[in-house]
């Protein structure tokens, strides 16, 4: 996805169509308009304007956190929430660095972009893309040397929103006139993930320890059914 | 004991987690997933191609329909303007079809007005009560004594009905609240106004310039589009704001100017334009007339005089008449929509049309295009009576040059007022928040209740709705017919047509039904001869050439245009329908009326100490004081909020996102409304978007959230030429709340 921040006014019509296709609860929003403050003195001023989605970054920092396996990626590289598998404990919208997650209250599941993953299947681009007012979203595959996202990319020098500390491969790409680029990836630096414990120490002990109490659960379930199996239901005092 | 326990509890607290890891084999394709429940499932769903009304642009939508109900709104990809995209109201229309707050019945006051107590009634209670009471008004007083206050596309139909009941008096706000005095000051130039859309080649343009235009927070899709892709071909940007818009931070030159000083700086443009000669001189000789006493006029207005006026440096204003110059034809100066500013409005439109005109503009590529009108079906109706006593709002008489078709809004509140032509007993207020549109609101409330009748027809309960006797619920704009509007001024003109994508909710009715109920009431079905919107429609599109059964499943059908002035000219057609038949630099008309033939600056009133201009504008996400309610944009935006230099908060010690409450020159306070300190603003003003701060509590969102400037607007400068209300000449005070809220 790549973004021209020349074209972008910030209508939001993006956010409305996304709200509408995805049933998004007013208030809340998978792509989400931001506006910087004013820089500079009157009468010497710039501004600018982030239009912010989830990246599905080439090194998702959301997938590892998630303790029920629901964030995934899928086979064309899309982010993917399994809101089936979600249970809902937000670890990821702490993890993500670009706050492109959030608790849905209405599922009270998360919630993000997948790109329209579905209207992708069905040939269509992103709602957002299709409607934005002023041209300014592309949509389209980077490995594919021919199309207009990969020209905007790799010729005209589209960037992503990265810092020296937060790199994770963010596939949303910005346009624009450098100072102008500059001004919005300054005033929008990806965030630091957030995890319950350190990242390391999540990866080596936290995950493995919710994955085994989930193994248990089954086991202790199985030692019990066995058991009940075996010697009928009996009265115990609690 | 403690061992059981211990088994249960492990079982109890894993089985959360458990649950949903179970799940793992059971999940469903990824495609249905993310569906919300009751999307498509197994419905099938019908697409229905209609326009949008969140705004009256005219954009191409399809509705999606399964069971009755409309699932989603998206942009129509078939549409000749908008090509399927779609604004951020647009695609909010569920929200507005789905609204909790809607009318739901005809209802009939029972409280006091303005206190918003009615009992529900039948339609056929409704329609007979409002049909004995015109009857009554018809007698006693005539029928002249009824105001009509139309808005939107299905008002025609009860504009008829109103013409053939007898009366003269119908006003709406988008003449003297908002184009009037643009559309006045381009036709007294070029013959002809420029319509909506705004027939700008932005585009096509080397240059825009935009002065009282803020496109990118006004959205209008297609308008945004052109806006954009014009950017991205390499056109330069000037735009003249006195606030830091988002068309602002594109620009290659802001020019901060102090509020109400344009005229100035348009009078020094066209004095650099003459004095270094980039003047389009074969075009000025080919179809002009006037020059000479422009260039006169202008001698003095040199920009060194116009930088003391406007703050703007002499060397910027020279440096961007040079770039208009050197980009002419093809410069985009934008006429702006809203242009009721400071009572001298048609002149600066005048000023505003003259340059576009030493520019070889108008016409060209790049500039402004012509409209392409096409043919219209119609009925044969019987004559309309003709009123006894002339227009009581003033239309062609007090304002000489205000269009007797849109006529001045406040011209019928003054009349009601004063009694004077003559006394006006009943208001027919439709599809207009009349106390959010007209300044002055207390003047319009007292109106209100000095009435014999009050009647609104709407959808939501706004402001002026609790001011009604009557309330007749309208179907919104997915649940009608309305008929086929041409397009004229979109660069490929197009008719297009709504159809209703259901019926209508609850007891809401169409437009068409409301007004044919009442002929038949009143005795006047012989100006609605056809049965049903398919027969409407039918006679409309008749002469159109085009395919009706096309049209309808298409929702809007291009036909060739020919923007250029070289299109008419081989045709052999008049092309400017002036007096003379050229370009009118000098307005011998105005001359004759008693006006400026040519623009002149008058200094307005400045802001008393500790007071600021109250500017005020749109957003993008809600249209007028119409959307603020629906669920979706009200999430998108709550509120407004106050955007004010911080230099000017740092001295008063206002801090950023205080709350504040407003209180103009006359006492009048608003609701608290949040501060926005910024340094994007002149010190001189302050600025909020306009829609928000309704009293209505019949609104459940927007009820009581943020400020209203029409409030605000105790005073306004009447425009003497067509009767427009200029209102930004109040000042506002903050005062400041305590912290928090």
């Amino acid at each position: 996805m790549v973004t021209d921040l020349r074209k972008c006014v910030g209508c939001q019509a993006c956010t409305s169509a996304c709200n509408s296709e995805w049933d998004v609860p007013a208030g809340f929003a998978r792509t989400r308009i931001t506006h910087t403050p004013v820089t500079g003195t009157f009468p010497t001023l710039a501004a600018g304007i982030l239009v912010a989605q989830c990246s599905h970054c080439d090194d998702a920092p959301c997938i590892a956190p998630c303790p029920s396996g629901a964030t995934f990626r899928d086979a064309n590289g899309i982010v993917q929430v399994n809101r089936e598998l979600c249970i809902g404990c937000g670890f990821c919208v702490e993890a993500c660095p670009y706050q492109a997650r959030f608790i849905n209250p209405v599922i009270k599941k998360v919630d993000k972009c997948d790109f329209c993953s579905p209207r992708l299947a069905r040939g269509q681009e992103p709602a957002c893309v299709t409607t934005c007012t002023a041209h300014a979203k592309f949509f389209g595959d980077l490995e594919d040397r021919h199309s207009e996202v990969f020209r905007m990319v790799y010729t005209e020098g589209a960037q992503r929103r990265e810092s020296d500390d937060i790199a994770v491969g963010p596939n949303v790409y910005y346009l624009g006139k450098p100072s102008q680029v500059q001004l919005v990836m300054n005033t929008f630096p990806p965030r630091k993930p957030k995890l319950p414990v350190s990242g390391t120490l999540w990866e080596k002990l936290a995950k493995p320890a919710i994955l085994g109490a989930v193994g248990l659960t089954f086991l202790g379930q199985a030692i019990a059914f066995f058991h009940q199996l075996r010697h009928g239901e009996k009265d115990h005092e609690d | 004991m403690s061992k059981t326990i211990t088994r249960r509890r492990f079982i109890g607290t894993c089985g959360a987690v458990g649950a949903a890891a179970g799940l793992v084999g059971t999940g469903r394709p990824l495609q249905a997933q993310g569906r919300p429940p009751g999307w498509r499932g197994t419905l099938r769903v019908k697409k229905v191609a209609s326009v949008c009304e969140m705004c009256f642009w005219r954009c191409g939508i399809l509705a999606s329909v399964a069971a009755g109900r409309v699932l989603r709104v998206e942009g129509n990809p078939d549409h000749p303007m908008t090509k399927g995209r779609l604004c951020a109201r647009g695609n909010a229309g569920t929200s507005l079809l789905y609204d909790r707050d809607r009318l739901k019945f005809p209802m009939m006051r029972v409280g006091k007005r303005g206190e918003g107590q009615f009992k529900r009634i039948t339609w056929d209670e409704a329609l007979d009560f409002l049909a004995e009471k015109l009857k009554g008004i018809k007698q006693a007083h005539g029928a002249e004594s009824v105001a009509f206050f139309p808005h939107g596309v299905s008002a025609s139909f009860f504009s008829i009905l109103m013409k053939a009941y007898g009366t003269p008096n119908s006003a709406e706000p988008a003449f003297a609240q908002c184009r009037g005095p643009r559309e006045v000051g381009y036709a007294l130039t070029f013959g002809r106004g420029l319509g909506s859309p705004e027939p700008v080649d932005l585009e096509e343009t080397k240059l825009m310039v935009f002065i009282g235009t803020h496109i990118g927070e006004n959205v209008f899709t297609s308008q945004v589009t052109a806006f954009a892709e014009g950017l991205a071909k390499g056109a330069k940007l000037v735009v003249v704001d006195p606030r830091f818009s988002t068309a602002a931070e594109k620009a290659d030159w802001w020019l901060p100017i102090r509020p109400g000083t344009d005229i100035a700086l348009l009078l020094a443009w066209i004095h650099v334009l003459i004095e270094e000669n980039l003047c389009d001189q074969d075009y000025l000789k080919q179809y002009a007339n006037g020059f000479d006493k422009v260039a006169a006029h202008v001698k003095s207005f040199t920009p060194e005089w116009a930088e003391k006026i406007t703050q703007i440096p002499a060397d910027r204003i020279r440096e961007t008449a040079r770039a208009m110059g050197k980009a002419k034809p093809a410069v985009a100066l934008h006429p702006g929509r809203h242009a009721t500013w400071y009572g001298d409005d048609t002149q600066r439109a005048r000023a505003m049309a003259i340059l576009t005109a030493l520019l070889g503009a108008w016409g060209r590529k790049g500039g402004i295009f012509l409209p392409t009108s096409s043919p219209k079906g119609s009925f044969d109706l019987p004559d309309y009576p003709e009123p006894t006593r002339p227009r009581a709002d003033g239309a062609g008489t007090t304002y000489p040059l205000a269009s007797e078709e849109l006529g001045v809004t406040n011209g019928l509140v003054d009349a009601t007022l004063t009694g004077k032509p003559y006394p006006i007993k009943a208001w027919i207020v439709y599809g207009q928040n009349s106390l959010q549109s007209i300044p002055q609101q207390e003047r319009t409330k007292k109106a209100i209740d000095s009435l014999d009748l009050m009647v609104v027809v709407d959808v939501m309960p706004n402001d002026h709705v609790l001011w009604a006797d009557l309330v007749l619920p309208e179907a919104t704009y997915l649940e009608r017919y309305d008929p086929p509007a041409v397009s004229e001024s979109a660069k490929v003109p197009f008719v297009s047509v709504r159809f209703p994508a259901i019926a209508p909710l609850y007891e809401s009715k169409p437009g068409w039904w409301i007004a044919q109920q009442m002929a038949k009431r009143l005795g006047l079905e012989a100006f609605f001869p056809w049965k049903t919107p398919e027969e409407h429609f039918a006679t409309i599109i008749e002469p159109m050439d085009l395919n009706a059964e096309e049209l309808m499943v298409r929702g809007a059908m291009p036909f060739p245009g020919r923007p250029y002035l070289d299109d008419r000219i081989a045709a052999g057609e008049t092309l400017f329908e002036t007096d003379s038949g050229k370009i009118e630099l000098y307005s011998a008309r105005l001359k004759e009326l008693g006006f400026d033939p040519l623009p002149v600056y008058t200094p307005i009133e400045d802001p008393p100490d500790g007071y600021f201009r109250l500017l005020y504008g749109r957003a993008p996400v809600h249209s007028f004081a119409r959307s603020e309610n629906n669920e979706q944009l009200f999430g998108l935006m709550p509120e407004n909020e106050l955007w004010m230099q911080a230099s000017v908060a740092q001295h008063l010690g206002l801090q950023d996102s205080q709350r504040v409450i407003l209180e103009n020159q006359d006492g009048v306070k608003s609701l608290p409304v949040r501060l926005k300190v910024t340094q994007g603003i002149h010190p001189d003003c302050v600025y909020m978007v306009h829609g928000f701060g309704q009293r209505s509590r019949l609104l459940s969102r927007a009820g009581g959230k943020g400020a209203s400037d029409t409030e605000l607007m105790t005073r306004v400068k009447i425009d003497p030429i067509m009767g427009g209300t200029g209102m930004r000449v109040n000042f506002v005070k903050p005062v400041a709340l305590g912290p928090g809220r």
